[in-house]
């Protein structure tokens, strides 16, 4: 992100440092620990200069450190919420301590079944349906399917997001409806990451100020992915359908509209043109079940002398069942990439995944959770280092999680 | 009516929505005559079944039927576990509603509709004046920060109204005898604003029994315990 953006994120985390000072009623801070014993037998992960899909490769057996998350939640007015949502990840990123989220949000009482909604900040598009807790966790893997992964990794808005609801549960109907639309900057290096290194499966967001890994670069020390390179802003519409708490639908269009010949000496990147259309759906057809289905398609472009073109694509289905203290979750992803134009050799990503998990919350605040992954792809980048292109990634992980809230 | 007489009356009912249906009233009255009696009145679906969270209001037929002062009892609509309980309340015109919080998160409890519209702020743990309701009418309530949360309040001006029990019963105590218009309202009939209308002839003194055929309703909610997930 640009210098001003840095400036008003420092200026948004003192004001939330001033209020914590004085936490009343209207202040929430809520956060998670997340440590991990972790065996894998993945290629050199692309966070520490590799190219392989995992967080941990076969150089992280042993304990690991989750993450350490802080959500910050104020009432600035009745209808108006400033949130903030900070993590570390101990792991060589820029900063310590960054931020994934920080938006404010006005949410005006309902005067009819209409309603509309205003979030001004850098955020996420509503695009993942596994992403459902505070600070974008999912309830139900410790790893996300590739599509909600790769939105984590490249996808952040910094602008505006205007929904306007229709509230038909309060009106006599099954149905609640939504628009969504998005005006937004700071995401033009958006596609790097799957051009080059294609699909993931993690559980790592990209923080606001920091980076990503890089093919051959120090660990997460590779390319940055929130910078305004060709002060175009880009947009996204989308509508959203609920009925009762048996289904959702969501569809949504995204657009960076980057102009792909503007470059940045500051981060030596192009604007990525980035398009990509995407469905998902949530069924609930009994008390304790869920199944959740995501597609994603999109197409990335720069035009550094000639254009240079990838396609990617992706879809998962997710079964999960809850009973009590306990959840198990069974996902299986699909994903590729293919590069169709620029210099040869031309890069491309085919794979799948099997995930499950297993979910225990000891208590209020503890809980565990046990993952079995195994990623299959073959990424033809891969050739450039000497490593294997077919990759058979597996990883065990086992979670210790306390979460925190105060007052 | 004679002294051990037992009465069978068979009554035709329709909704005063668009979908006509035929409705069963079974009356079996009482055996000793006197001032007051009760009904008691049992709701179904086709299969039998018991019918909860059904409005049931009796109103007294007739010039001379003079309604007793509003009841001064107040009347709880609370939230827990992301929904409202109970998700039908009813009561009578010019009632103190309170909303306690009961979640460890907060909610912003709105209503737009005409009998009632309001927004109330409520943070968990914090004590809040109540709302009065004091115009009949349905008031649906919703939740401005979970917007799957929604509620009923059935406002109503007579004095003698039920909400049914889960197994699809009703009891109205003490009505003075004579003969009433029933009223029954479900949240999720077909057509929300209609109402099955019927009448029924409280005997003095005893039980006045009924029973209600409801037509198929709208789909439910799961009542999903997982929303919880959601904190």
């Amino acid at each position: 992100m640009g210098v001003l953006t840095r400036q008003g994120a420092l200026l948004l985390a003192l004001c939330a440092l001033d209020s914590v000072m004085r936490v009343g009623l209207t202040h929430e801070l809520s956060g998670v620990v997340d440590l991990r014993a972790v065996t894998s037998d993945g290629q050199q992960s692309f966070l520490d200069g590799g190219l392989g899909k995992l967080r941990f490769d076969e150089q992280h057996d042993g304990l690991r450190f989750g993450q350490i998350s802080l959500f910050y939640r104020h009432d600035l007015a009745e209808t108006l919420k400033l949130n903030i949502d900070a993590i570390t990840y101990a792991d060589g990123d820029s900063n310590a301590v960054d931020l994934t989220e920080a938006w404010l949000e006005w949410r005006p009482w309902p005067r009819s079944a209409l309603r509309s909604k205003l979030k001004l900040g850098a955020f996420y598009a509503p695009i993942s349906l596994e992403n459902r807790l505070t600070g974008w966790r999912s309830p139900y893997t410790l790893s996300w399917s590739a599509i909600n992964t790769w939105v984590g990794e490249e996808i952040r808005t910094a602008g505006l997001q205007y929904d306007l609801d229709w509230l038909g549960t309060k009106h006599g109907s099954g149905f609640d409806l939504g628009l969504t639309l998005g005006v937004f900057g700071w995401n033009d290096p958006a596609g790097v990451l799957i051009a080059a290194r294609g699909w993931a499966m993690h559980d790592r967001q990209t923080v606001l100020f920091g980076r990503i890994g890089d093919l051959g670069a120090a660990p997460v020390n590779g390319r940055t992915l929130f910078e305004e390179i060709d002060h175009r802003p880009g947009y996204y519409v989308g509508a959203n359908a609920h009925y009762l708490d048996r289904a959702e639908l969501r569809a949504l269009h995204y657009d960076n509209r980057g102009d792909r010949v503007s470059y940045s000496a500051r981060i030596d990147d192009l604007a990525w043109e980035t398009k990509f259309d995407a469905v998902g759906l949530v069924l609930t057809p009994t008390d304790h079940f869920t199944l959740i289905a995501q597609w994603l398609r999109g197409v990335t472009y720069i035009d550094p002398f000639i254009v240079f073109e990838w396609e990617f694509e992706s879809t998962f289905l997710l079964a999960s069942y809850e009973r009590g203290a306990h959840r198990v979750s069974l996902r299986r992803d699909w994903f590729s990439m293919e590069q169709t134009a620029g210099v040869p050799p031309w890069n491309h990503d085919s794979g799948s995944g099997w995930t499950l998990a297993y979910l225990f919350e000891l208590d209020s605040r503890w809980s565990l959770v046990g993952e079995a992954m195994q990623i299959d792809s073959t990424l033809t980048a891969r050739a450039a280092i000497g490593a294997p292109l077919r990759e058979r990634g597996r990883t065990l992980q086992v979670a210790l999680r306390y979460l925190f809230k105060t007052p | 009516m004679m002294f051990g007489q037992l009465t069978t009356s068979v009554v035709r009912m329709k909704w005063t929505g668009v979908n006509p249906f035929t409705l069963l009233l079974v009356a079996c009255c009482g055996a000793i005559c006197a001032q007051a009696g009760d009904l008691h009145i049992v709701i179904t679906d086709g299969k039998q079944n018991g019918m909860g969270d059904v409005v049931v209001i009796a109103t007294p037929l007739g010039a001379g039927a003079a309604l007793p002062k509003p009841s001064a009892a107040p009347a709880t609509m609370d939230q827990r576990n992301l929904e409202f309980v109970p998700h039908v309340l009813v009561v009578r015109t010019g009632t103190l509603v309170s909303f306690p919080n009961h979640d460890v998160v907060r909610h912003q409890v709105y209503s737009f509709s005409p009998a009632k519209a309001f927004q109330l702020p409520l943070y968990a743990g914090k004590i809040y004046p109540p709302l009065l309701f004091d115009k009949a009418g349905i008031v649906t309530i919703g939740c401005n920060i979970h917007d799957s949360m929604v509620g009923f309040i059935f406002v109503t001006d007579s004095p003698w109204f039920a909400r049914s029990s889960a197994a699809g019963v009703a009891d109205i105590a003490q009505l003075p005898a004579g003969e009433y218009a029933i009223e029954l309202w479900h949240p999720r009939q077909s057509d929300p604003l209609a109402r099955l209308r019927g009448k029924a002839l409280v005997d003095a003194s005893g039980v006045t029994s009924a029973q209600f055929t409801l037509p198929s309703l709208r789909a439910a909610p799961n009542n999903n315990p997982s929303k919880k997930w959601a904190y």
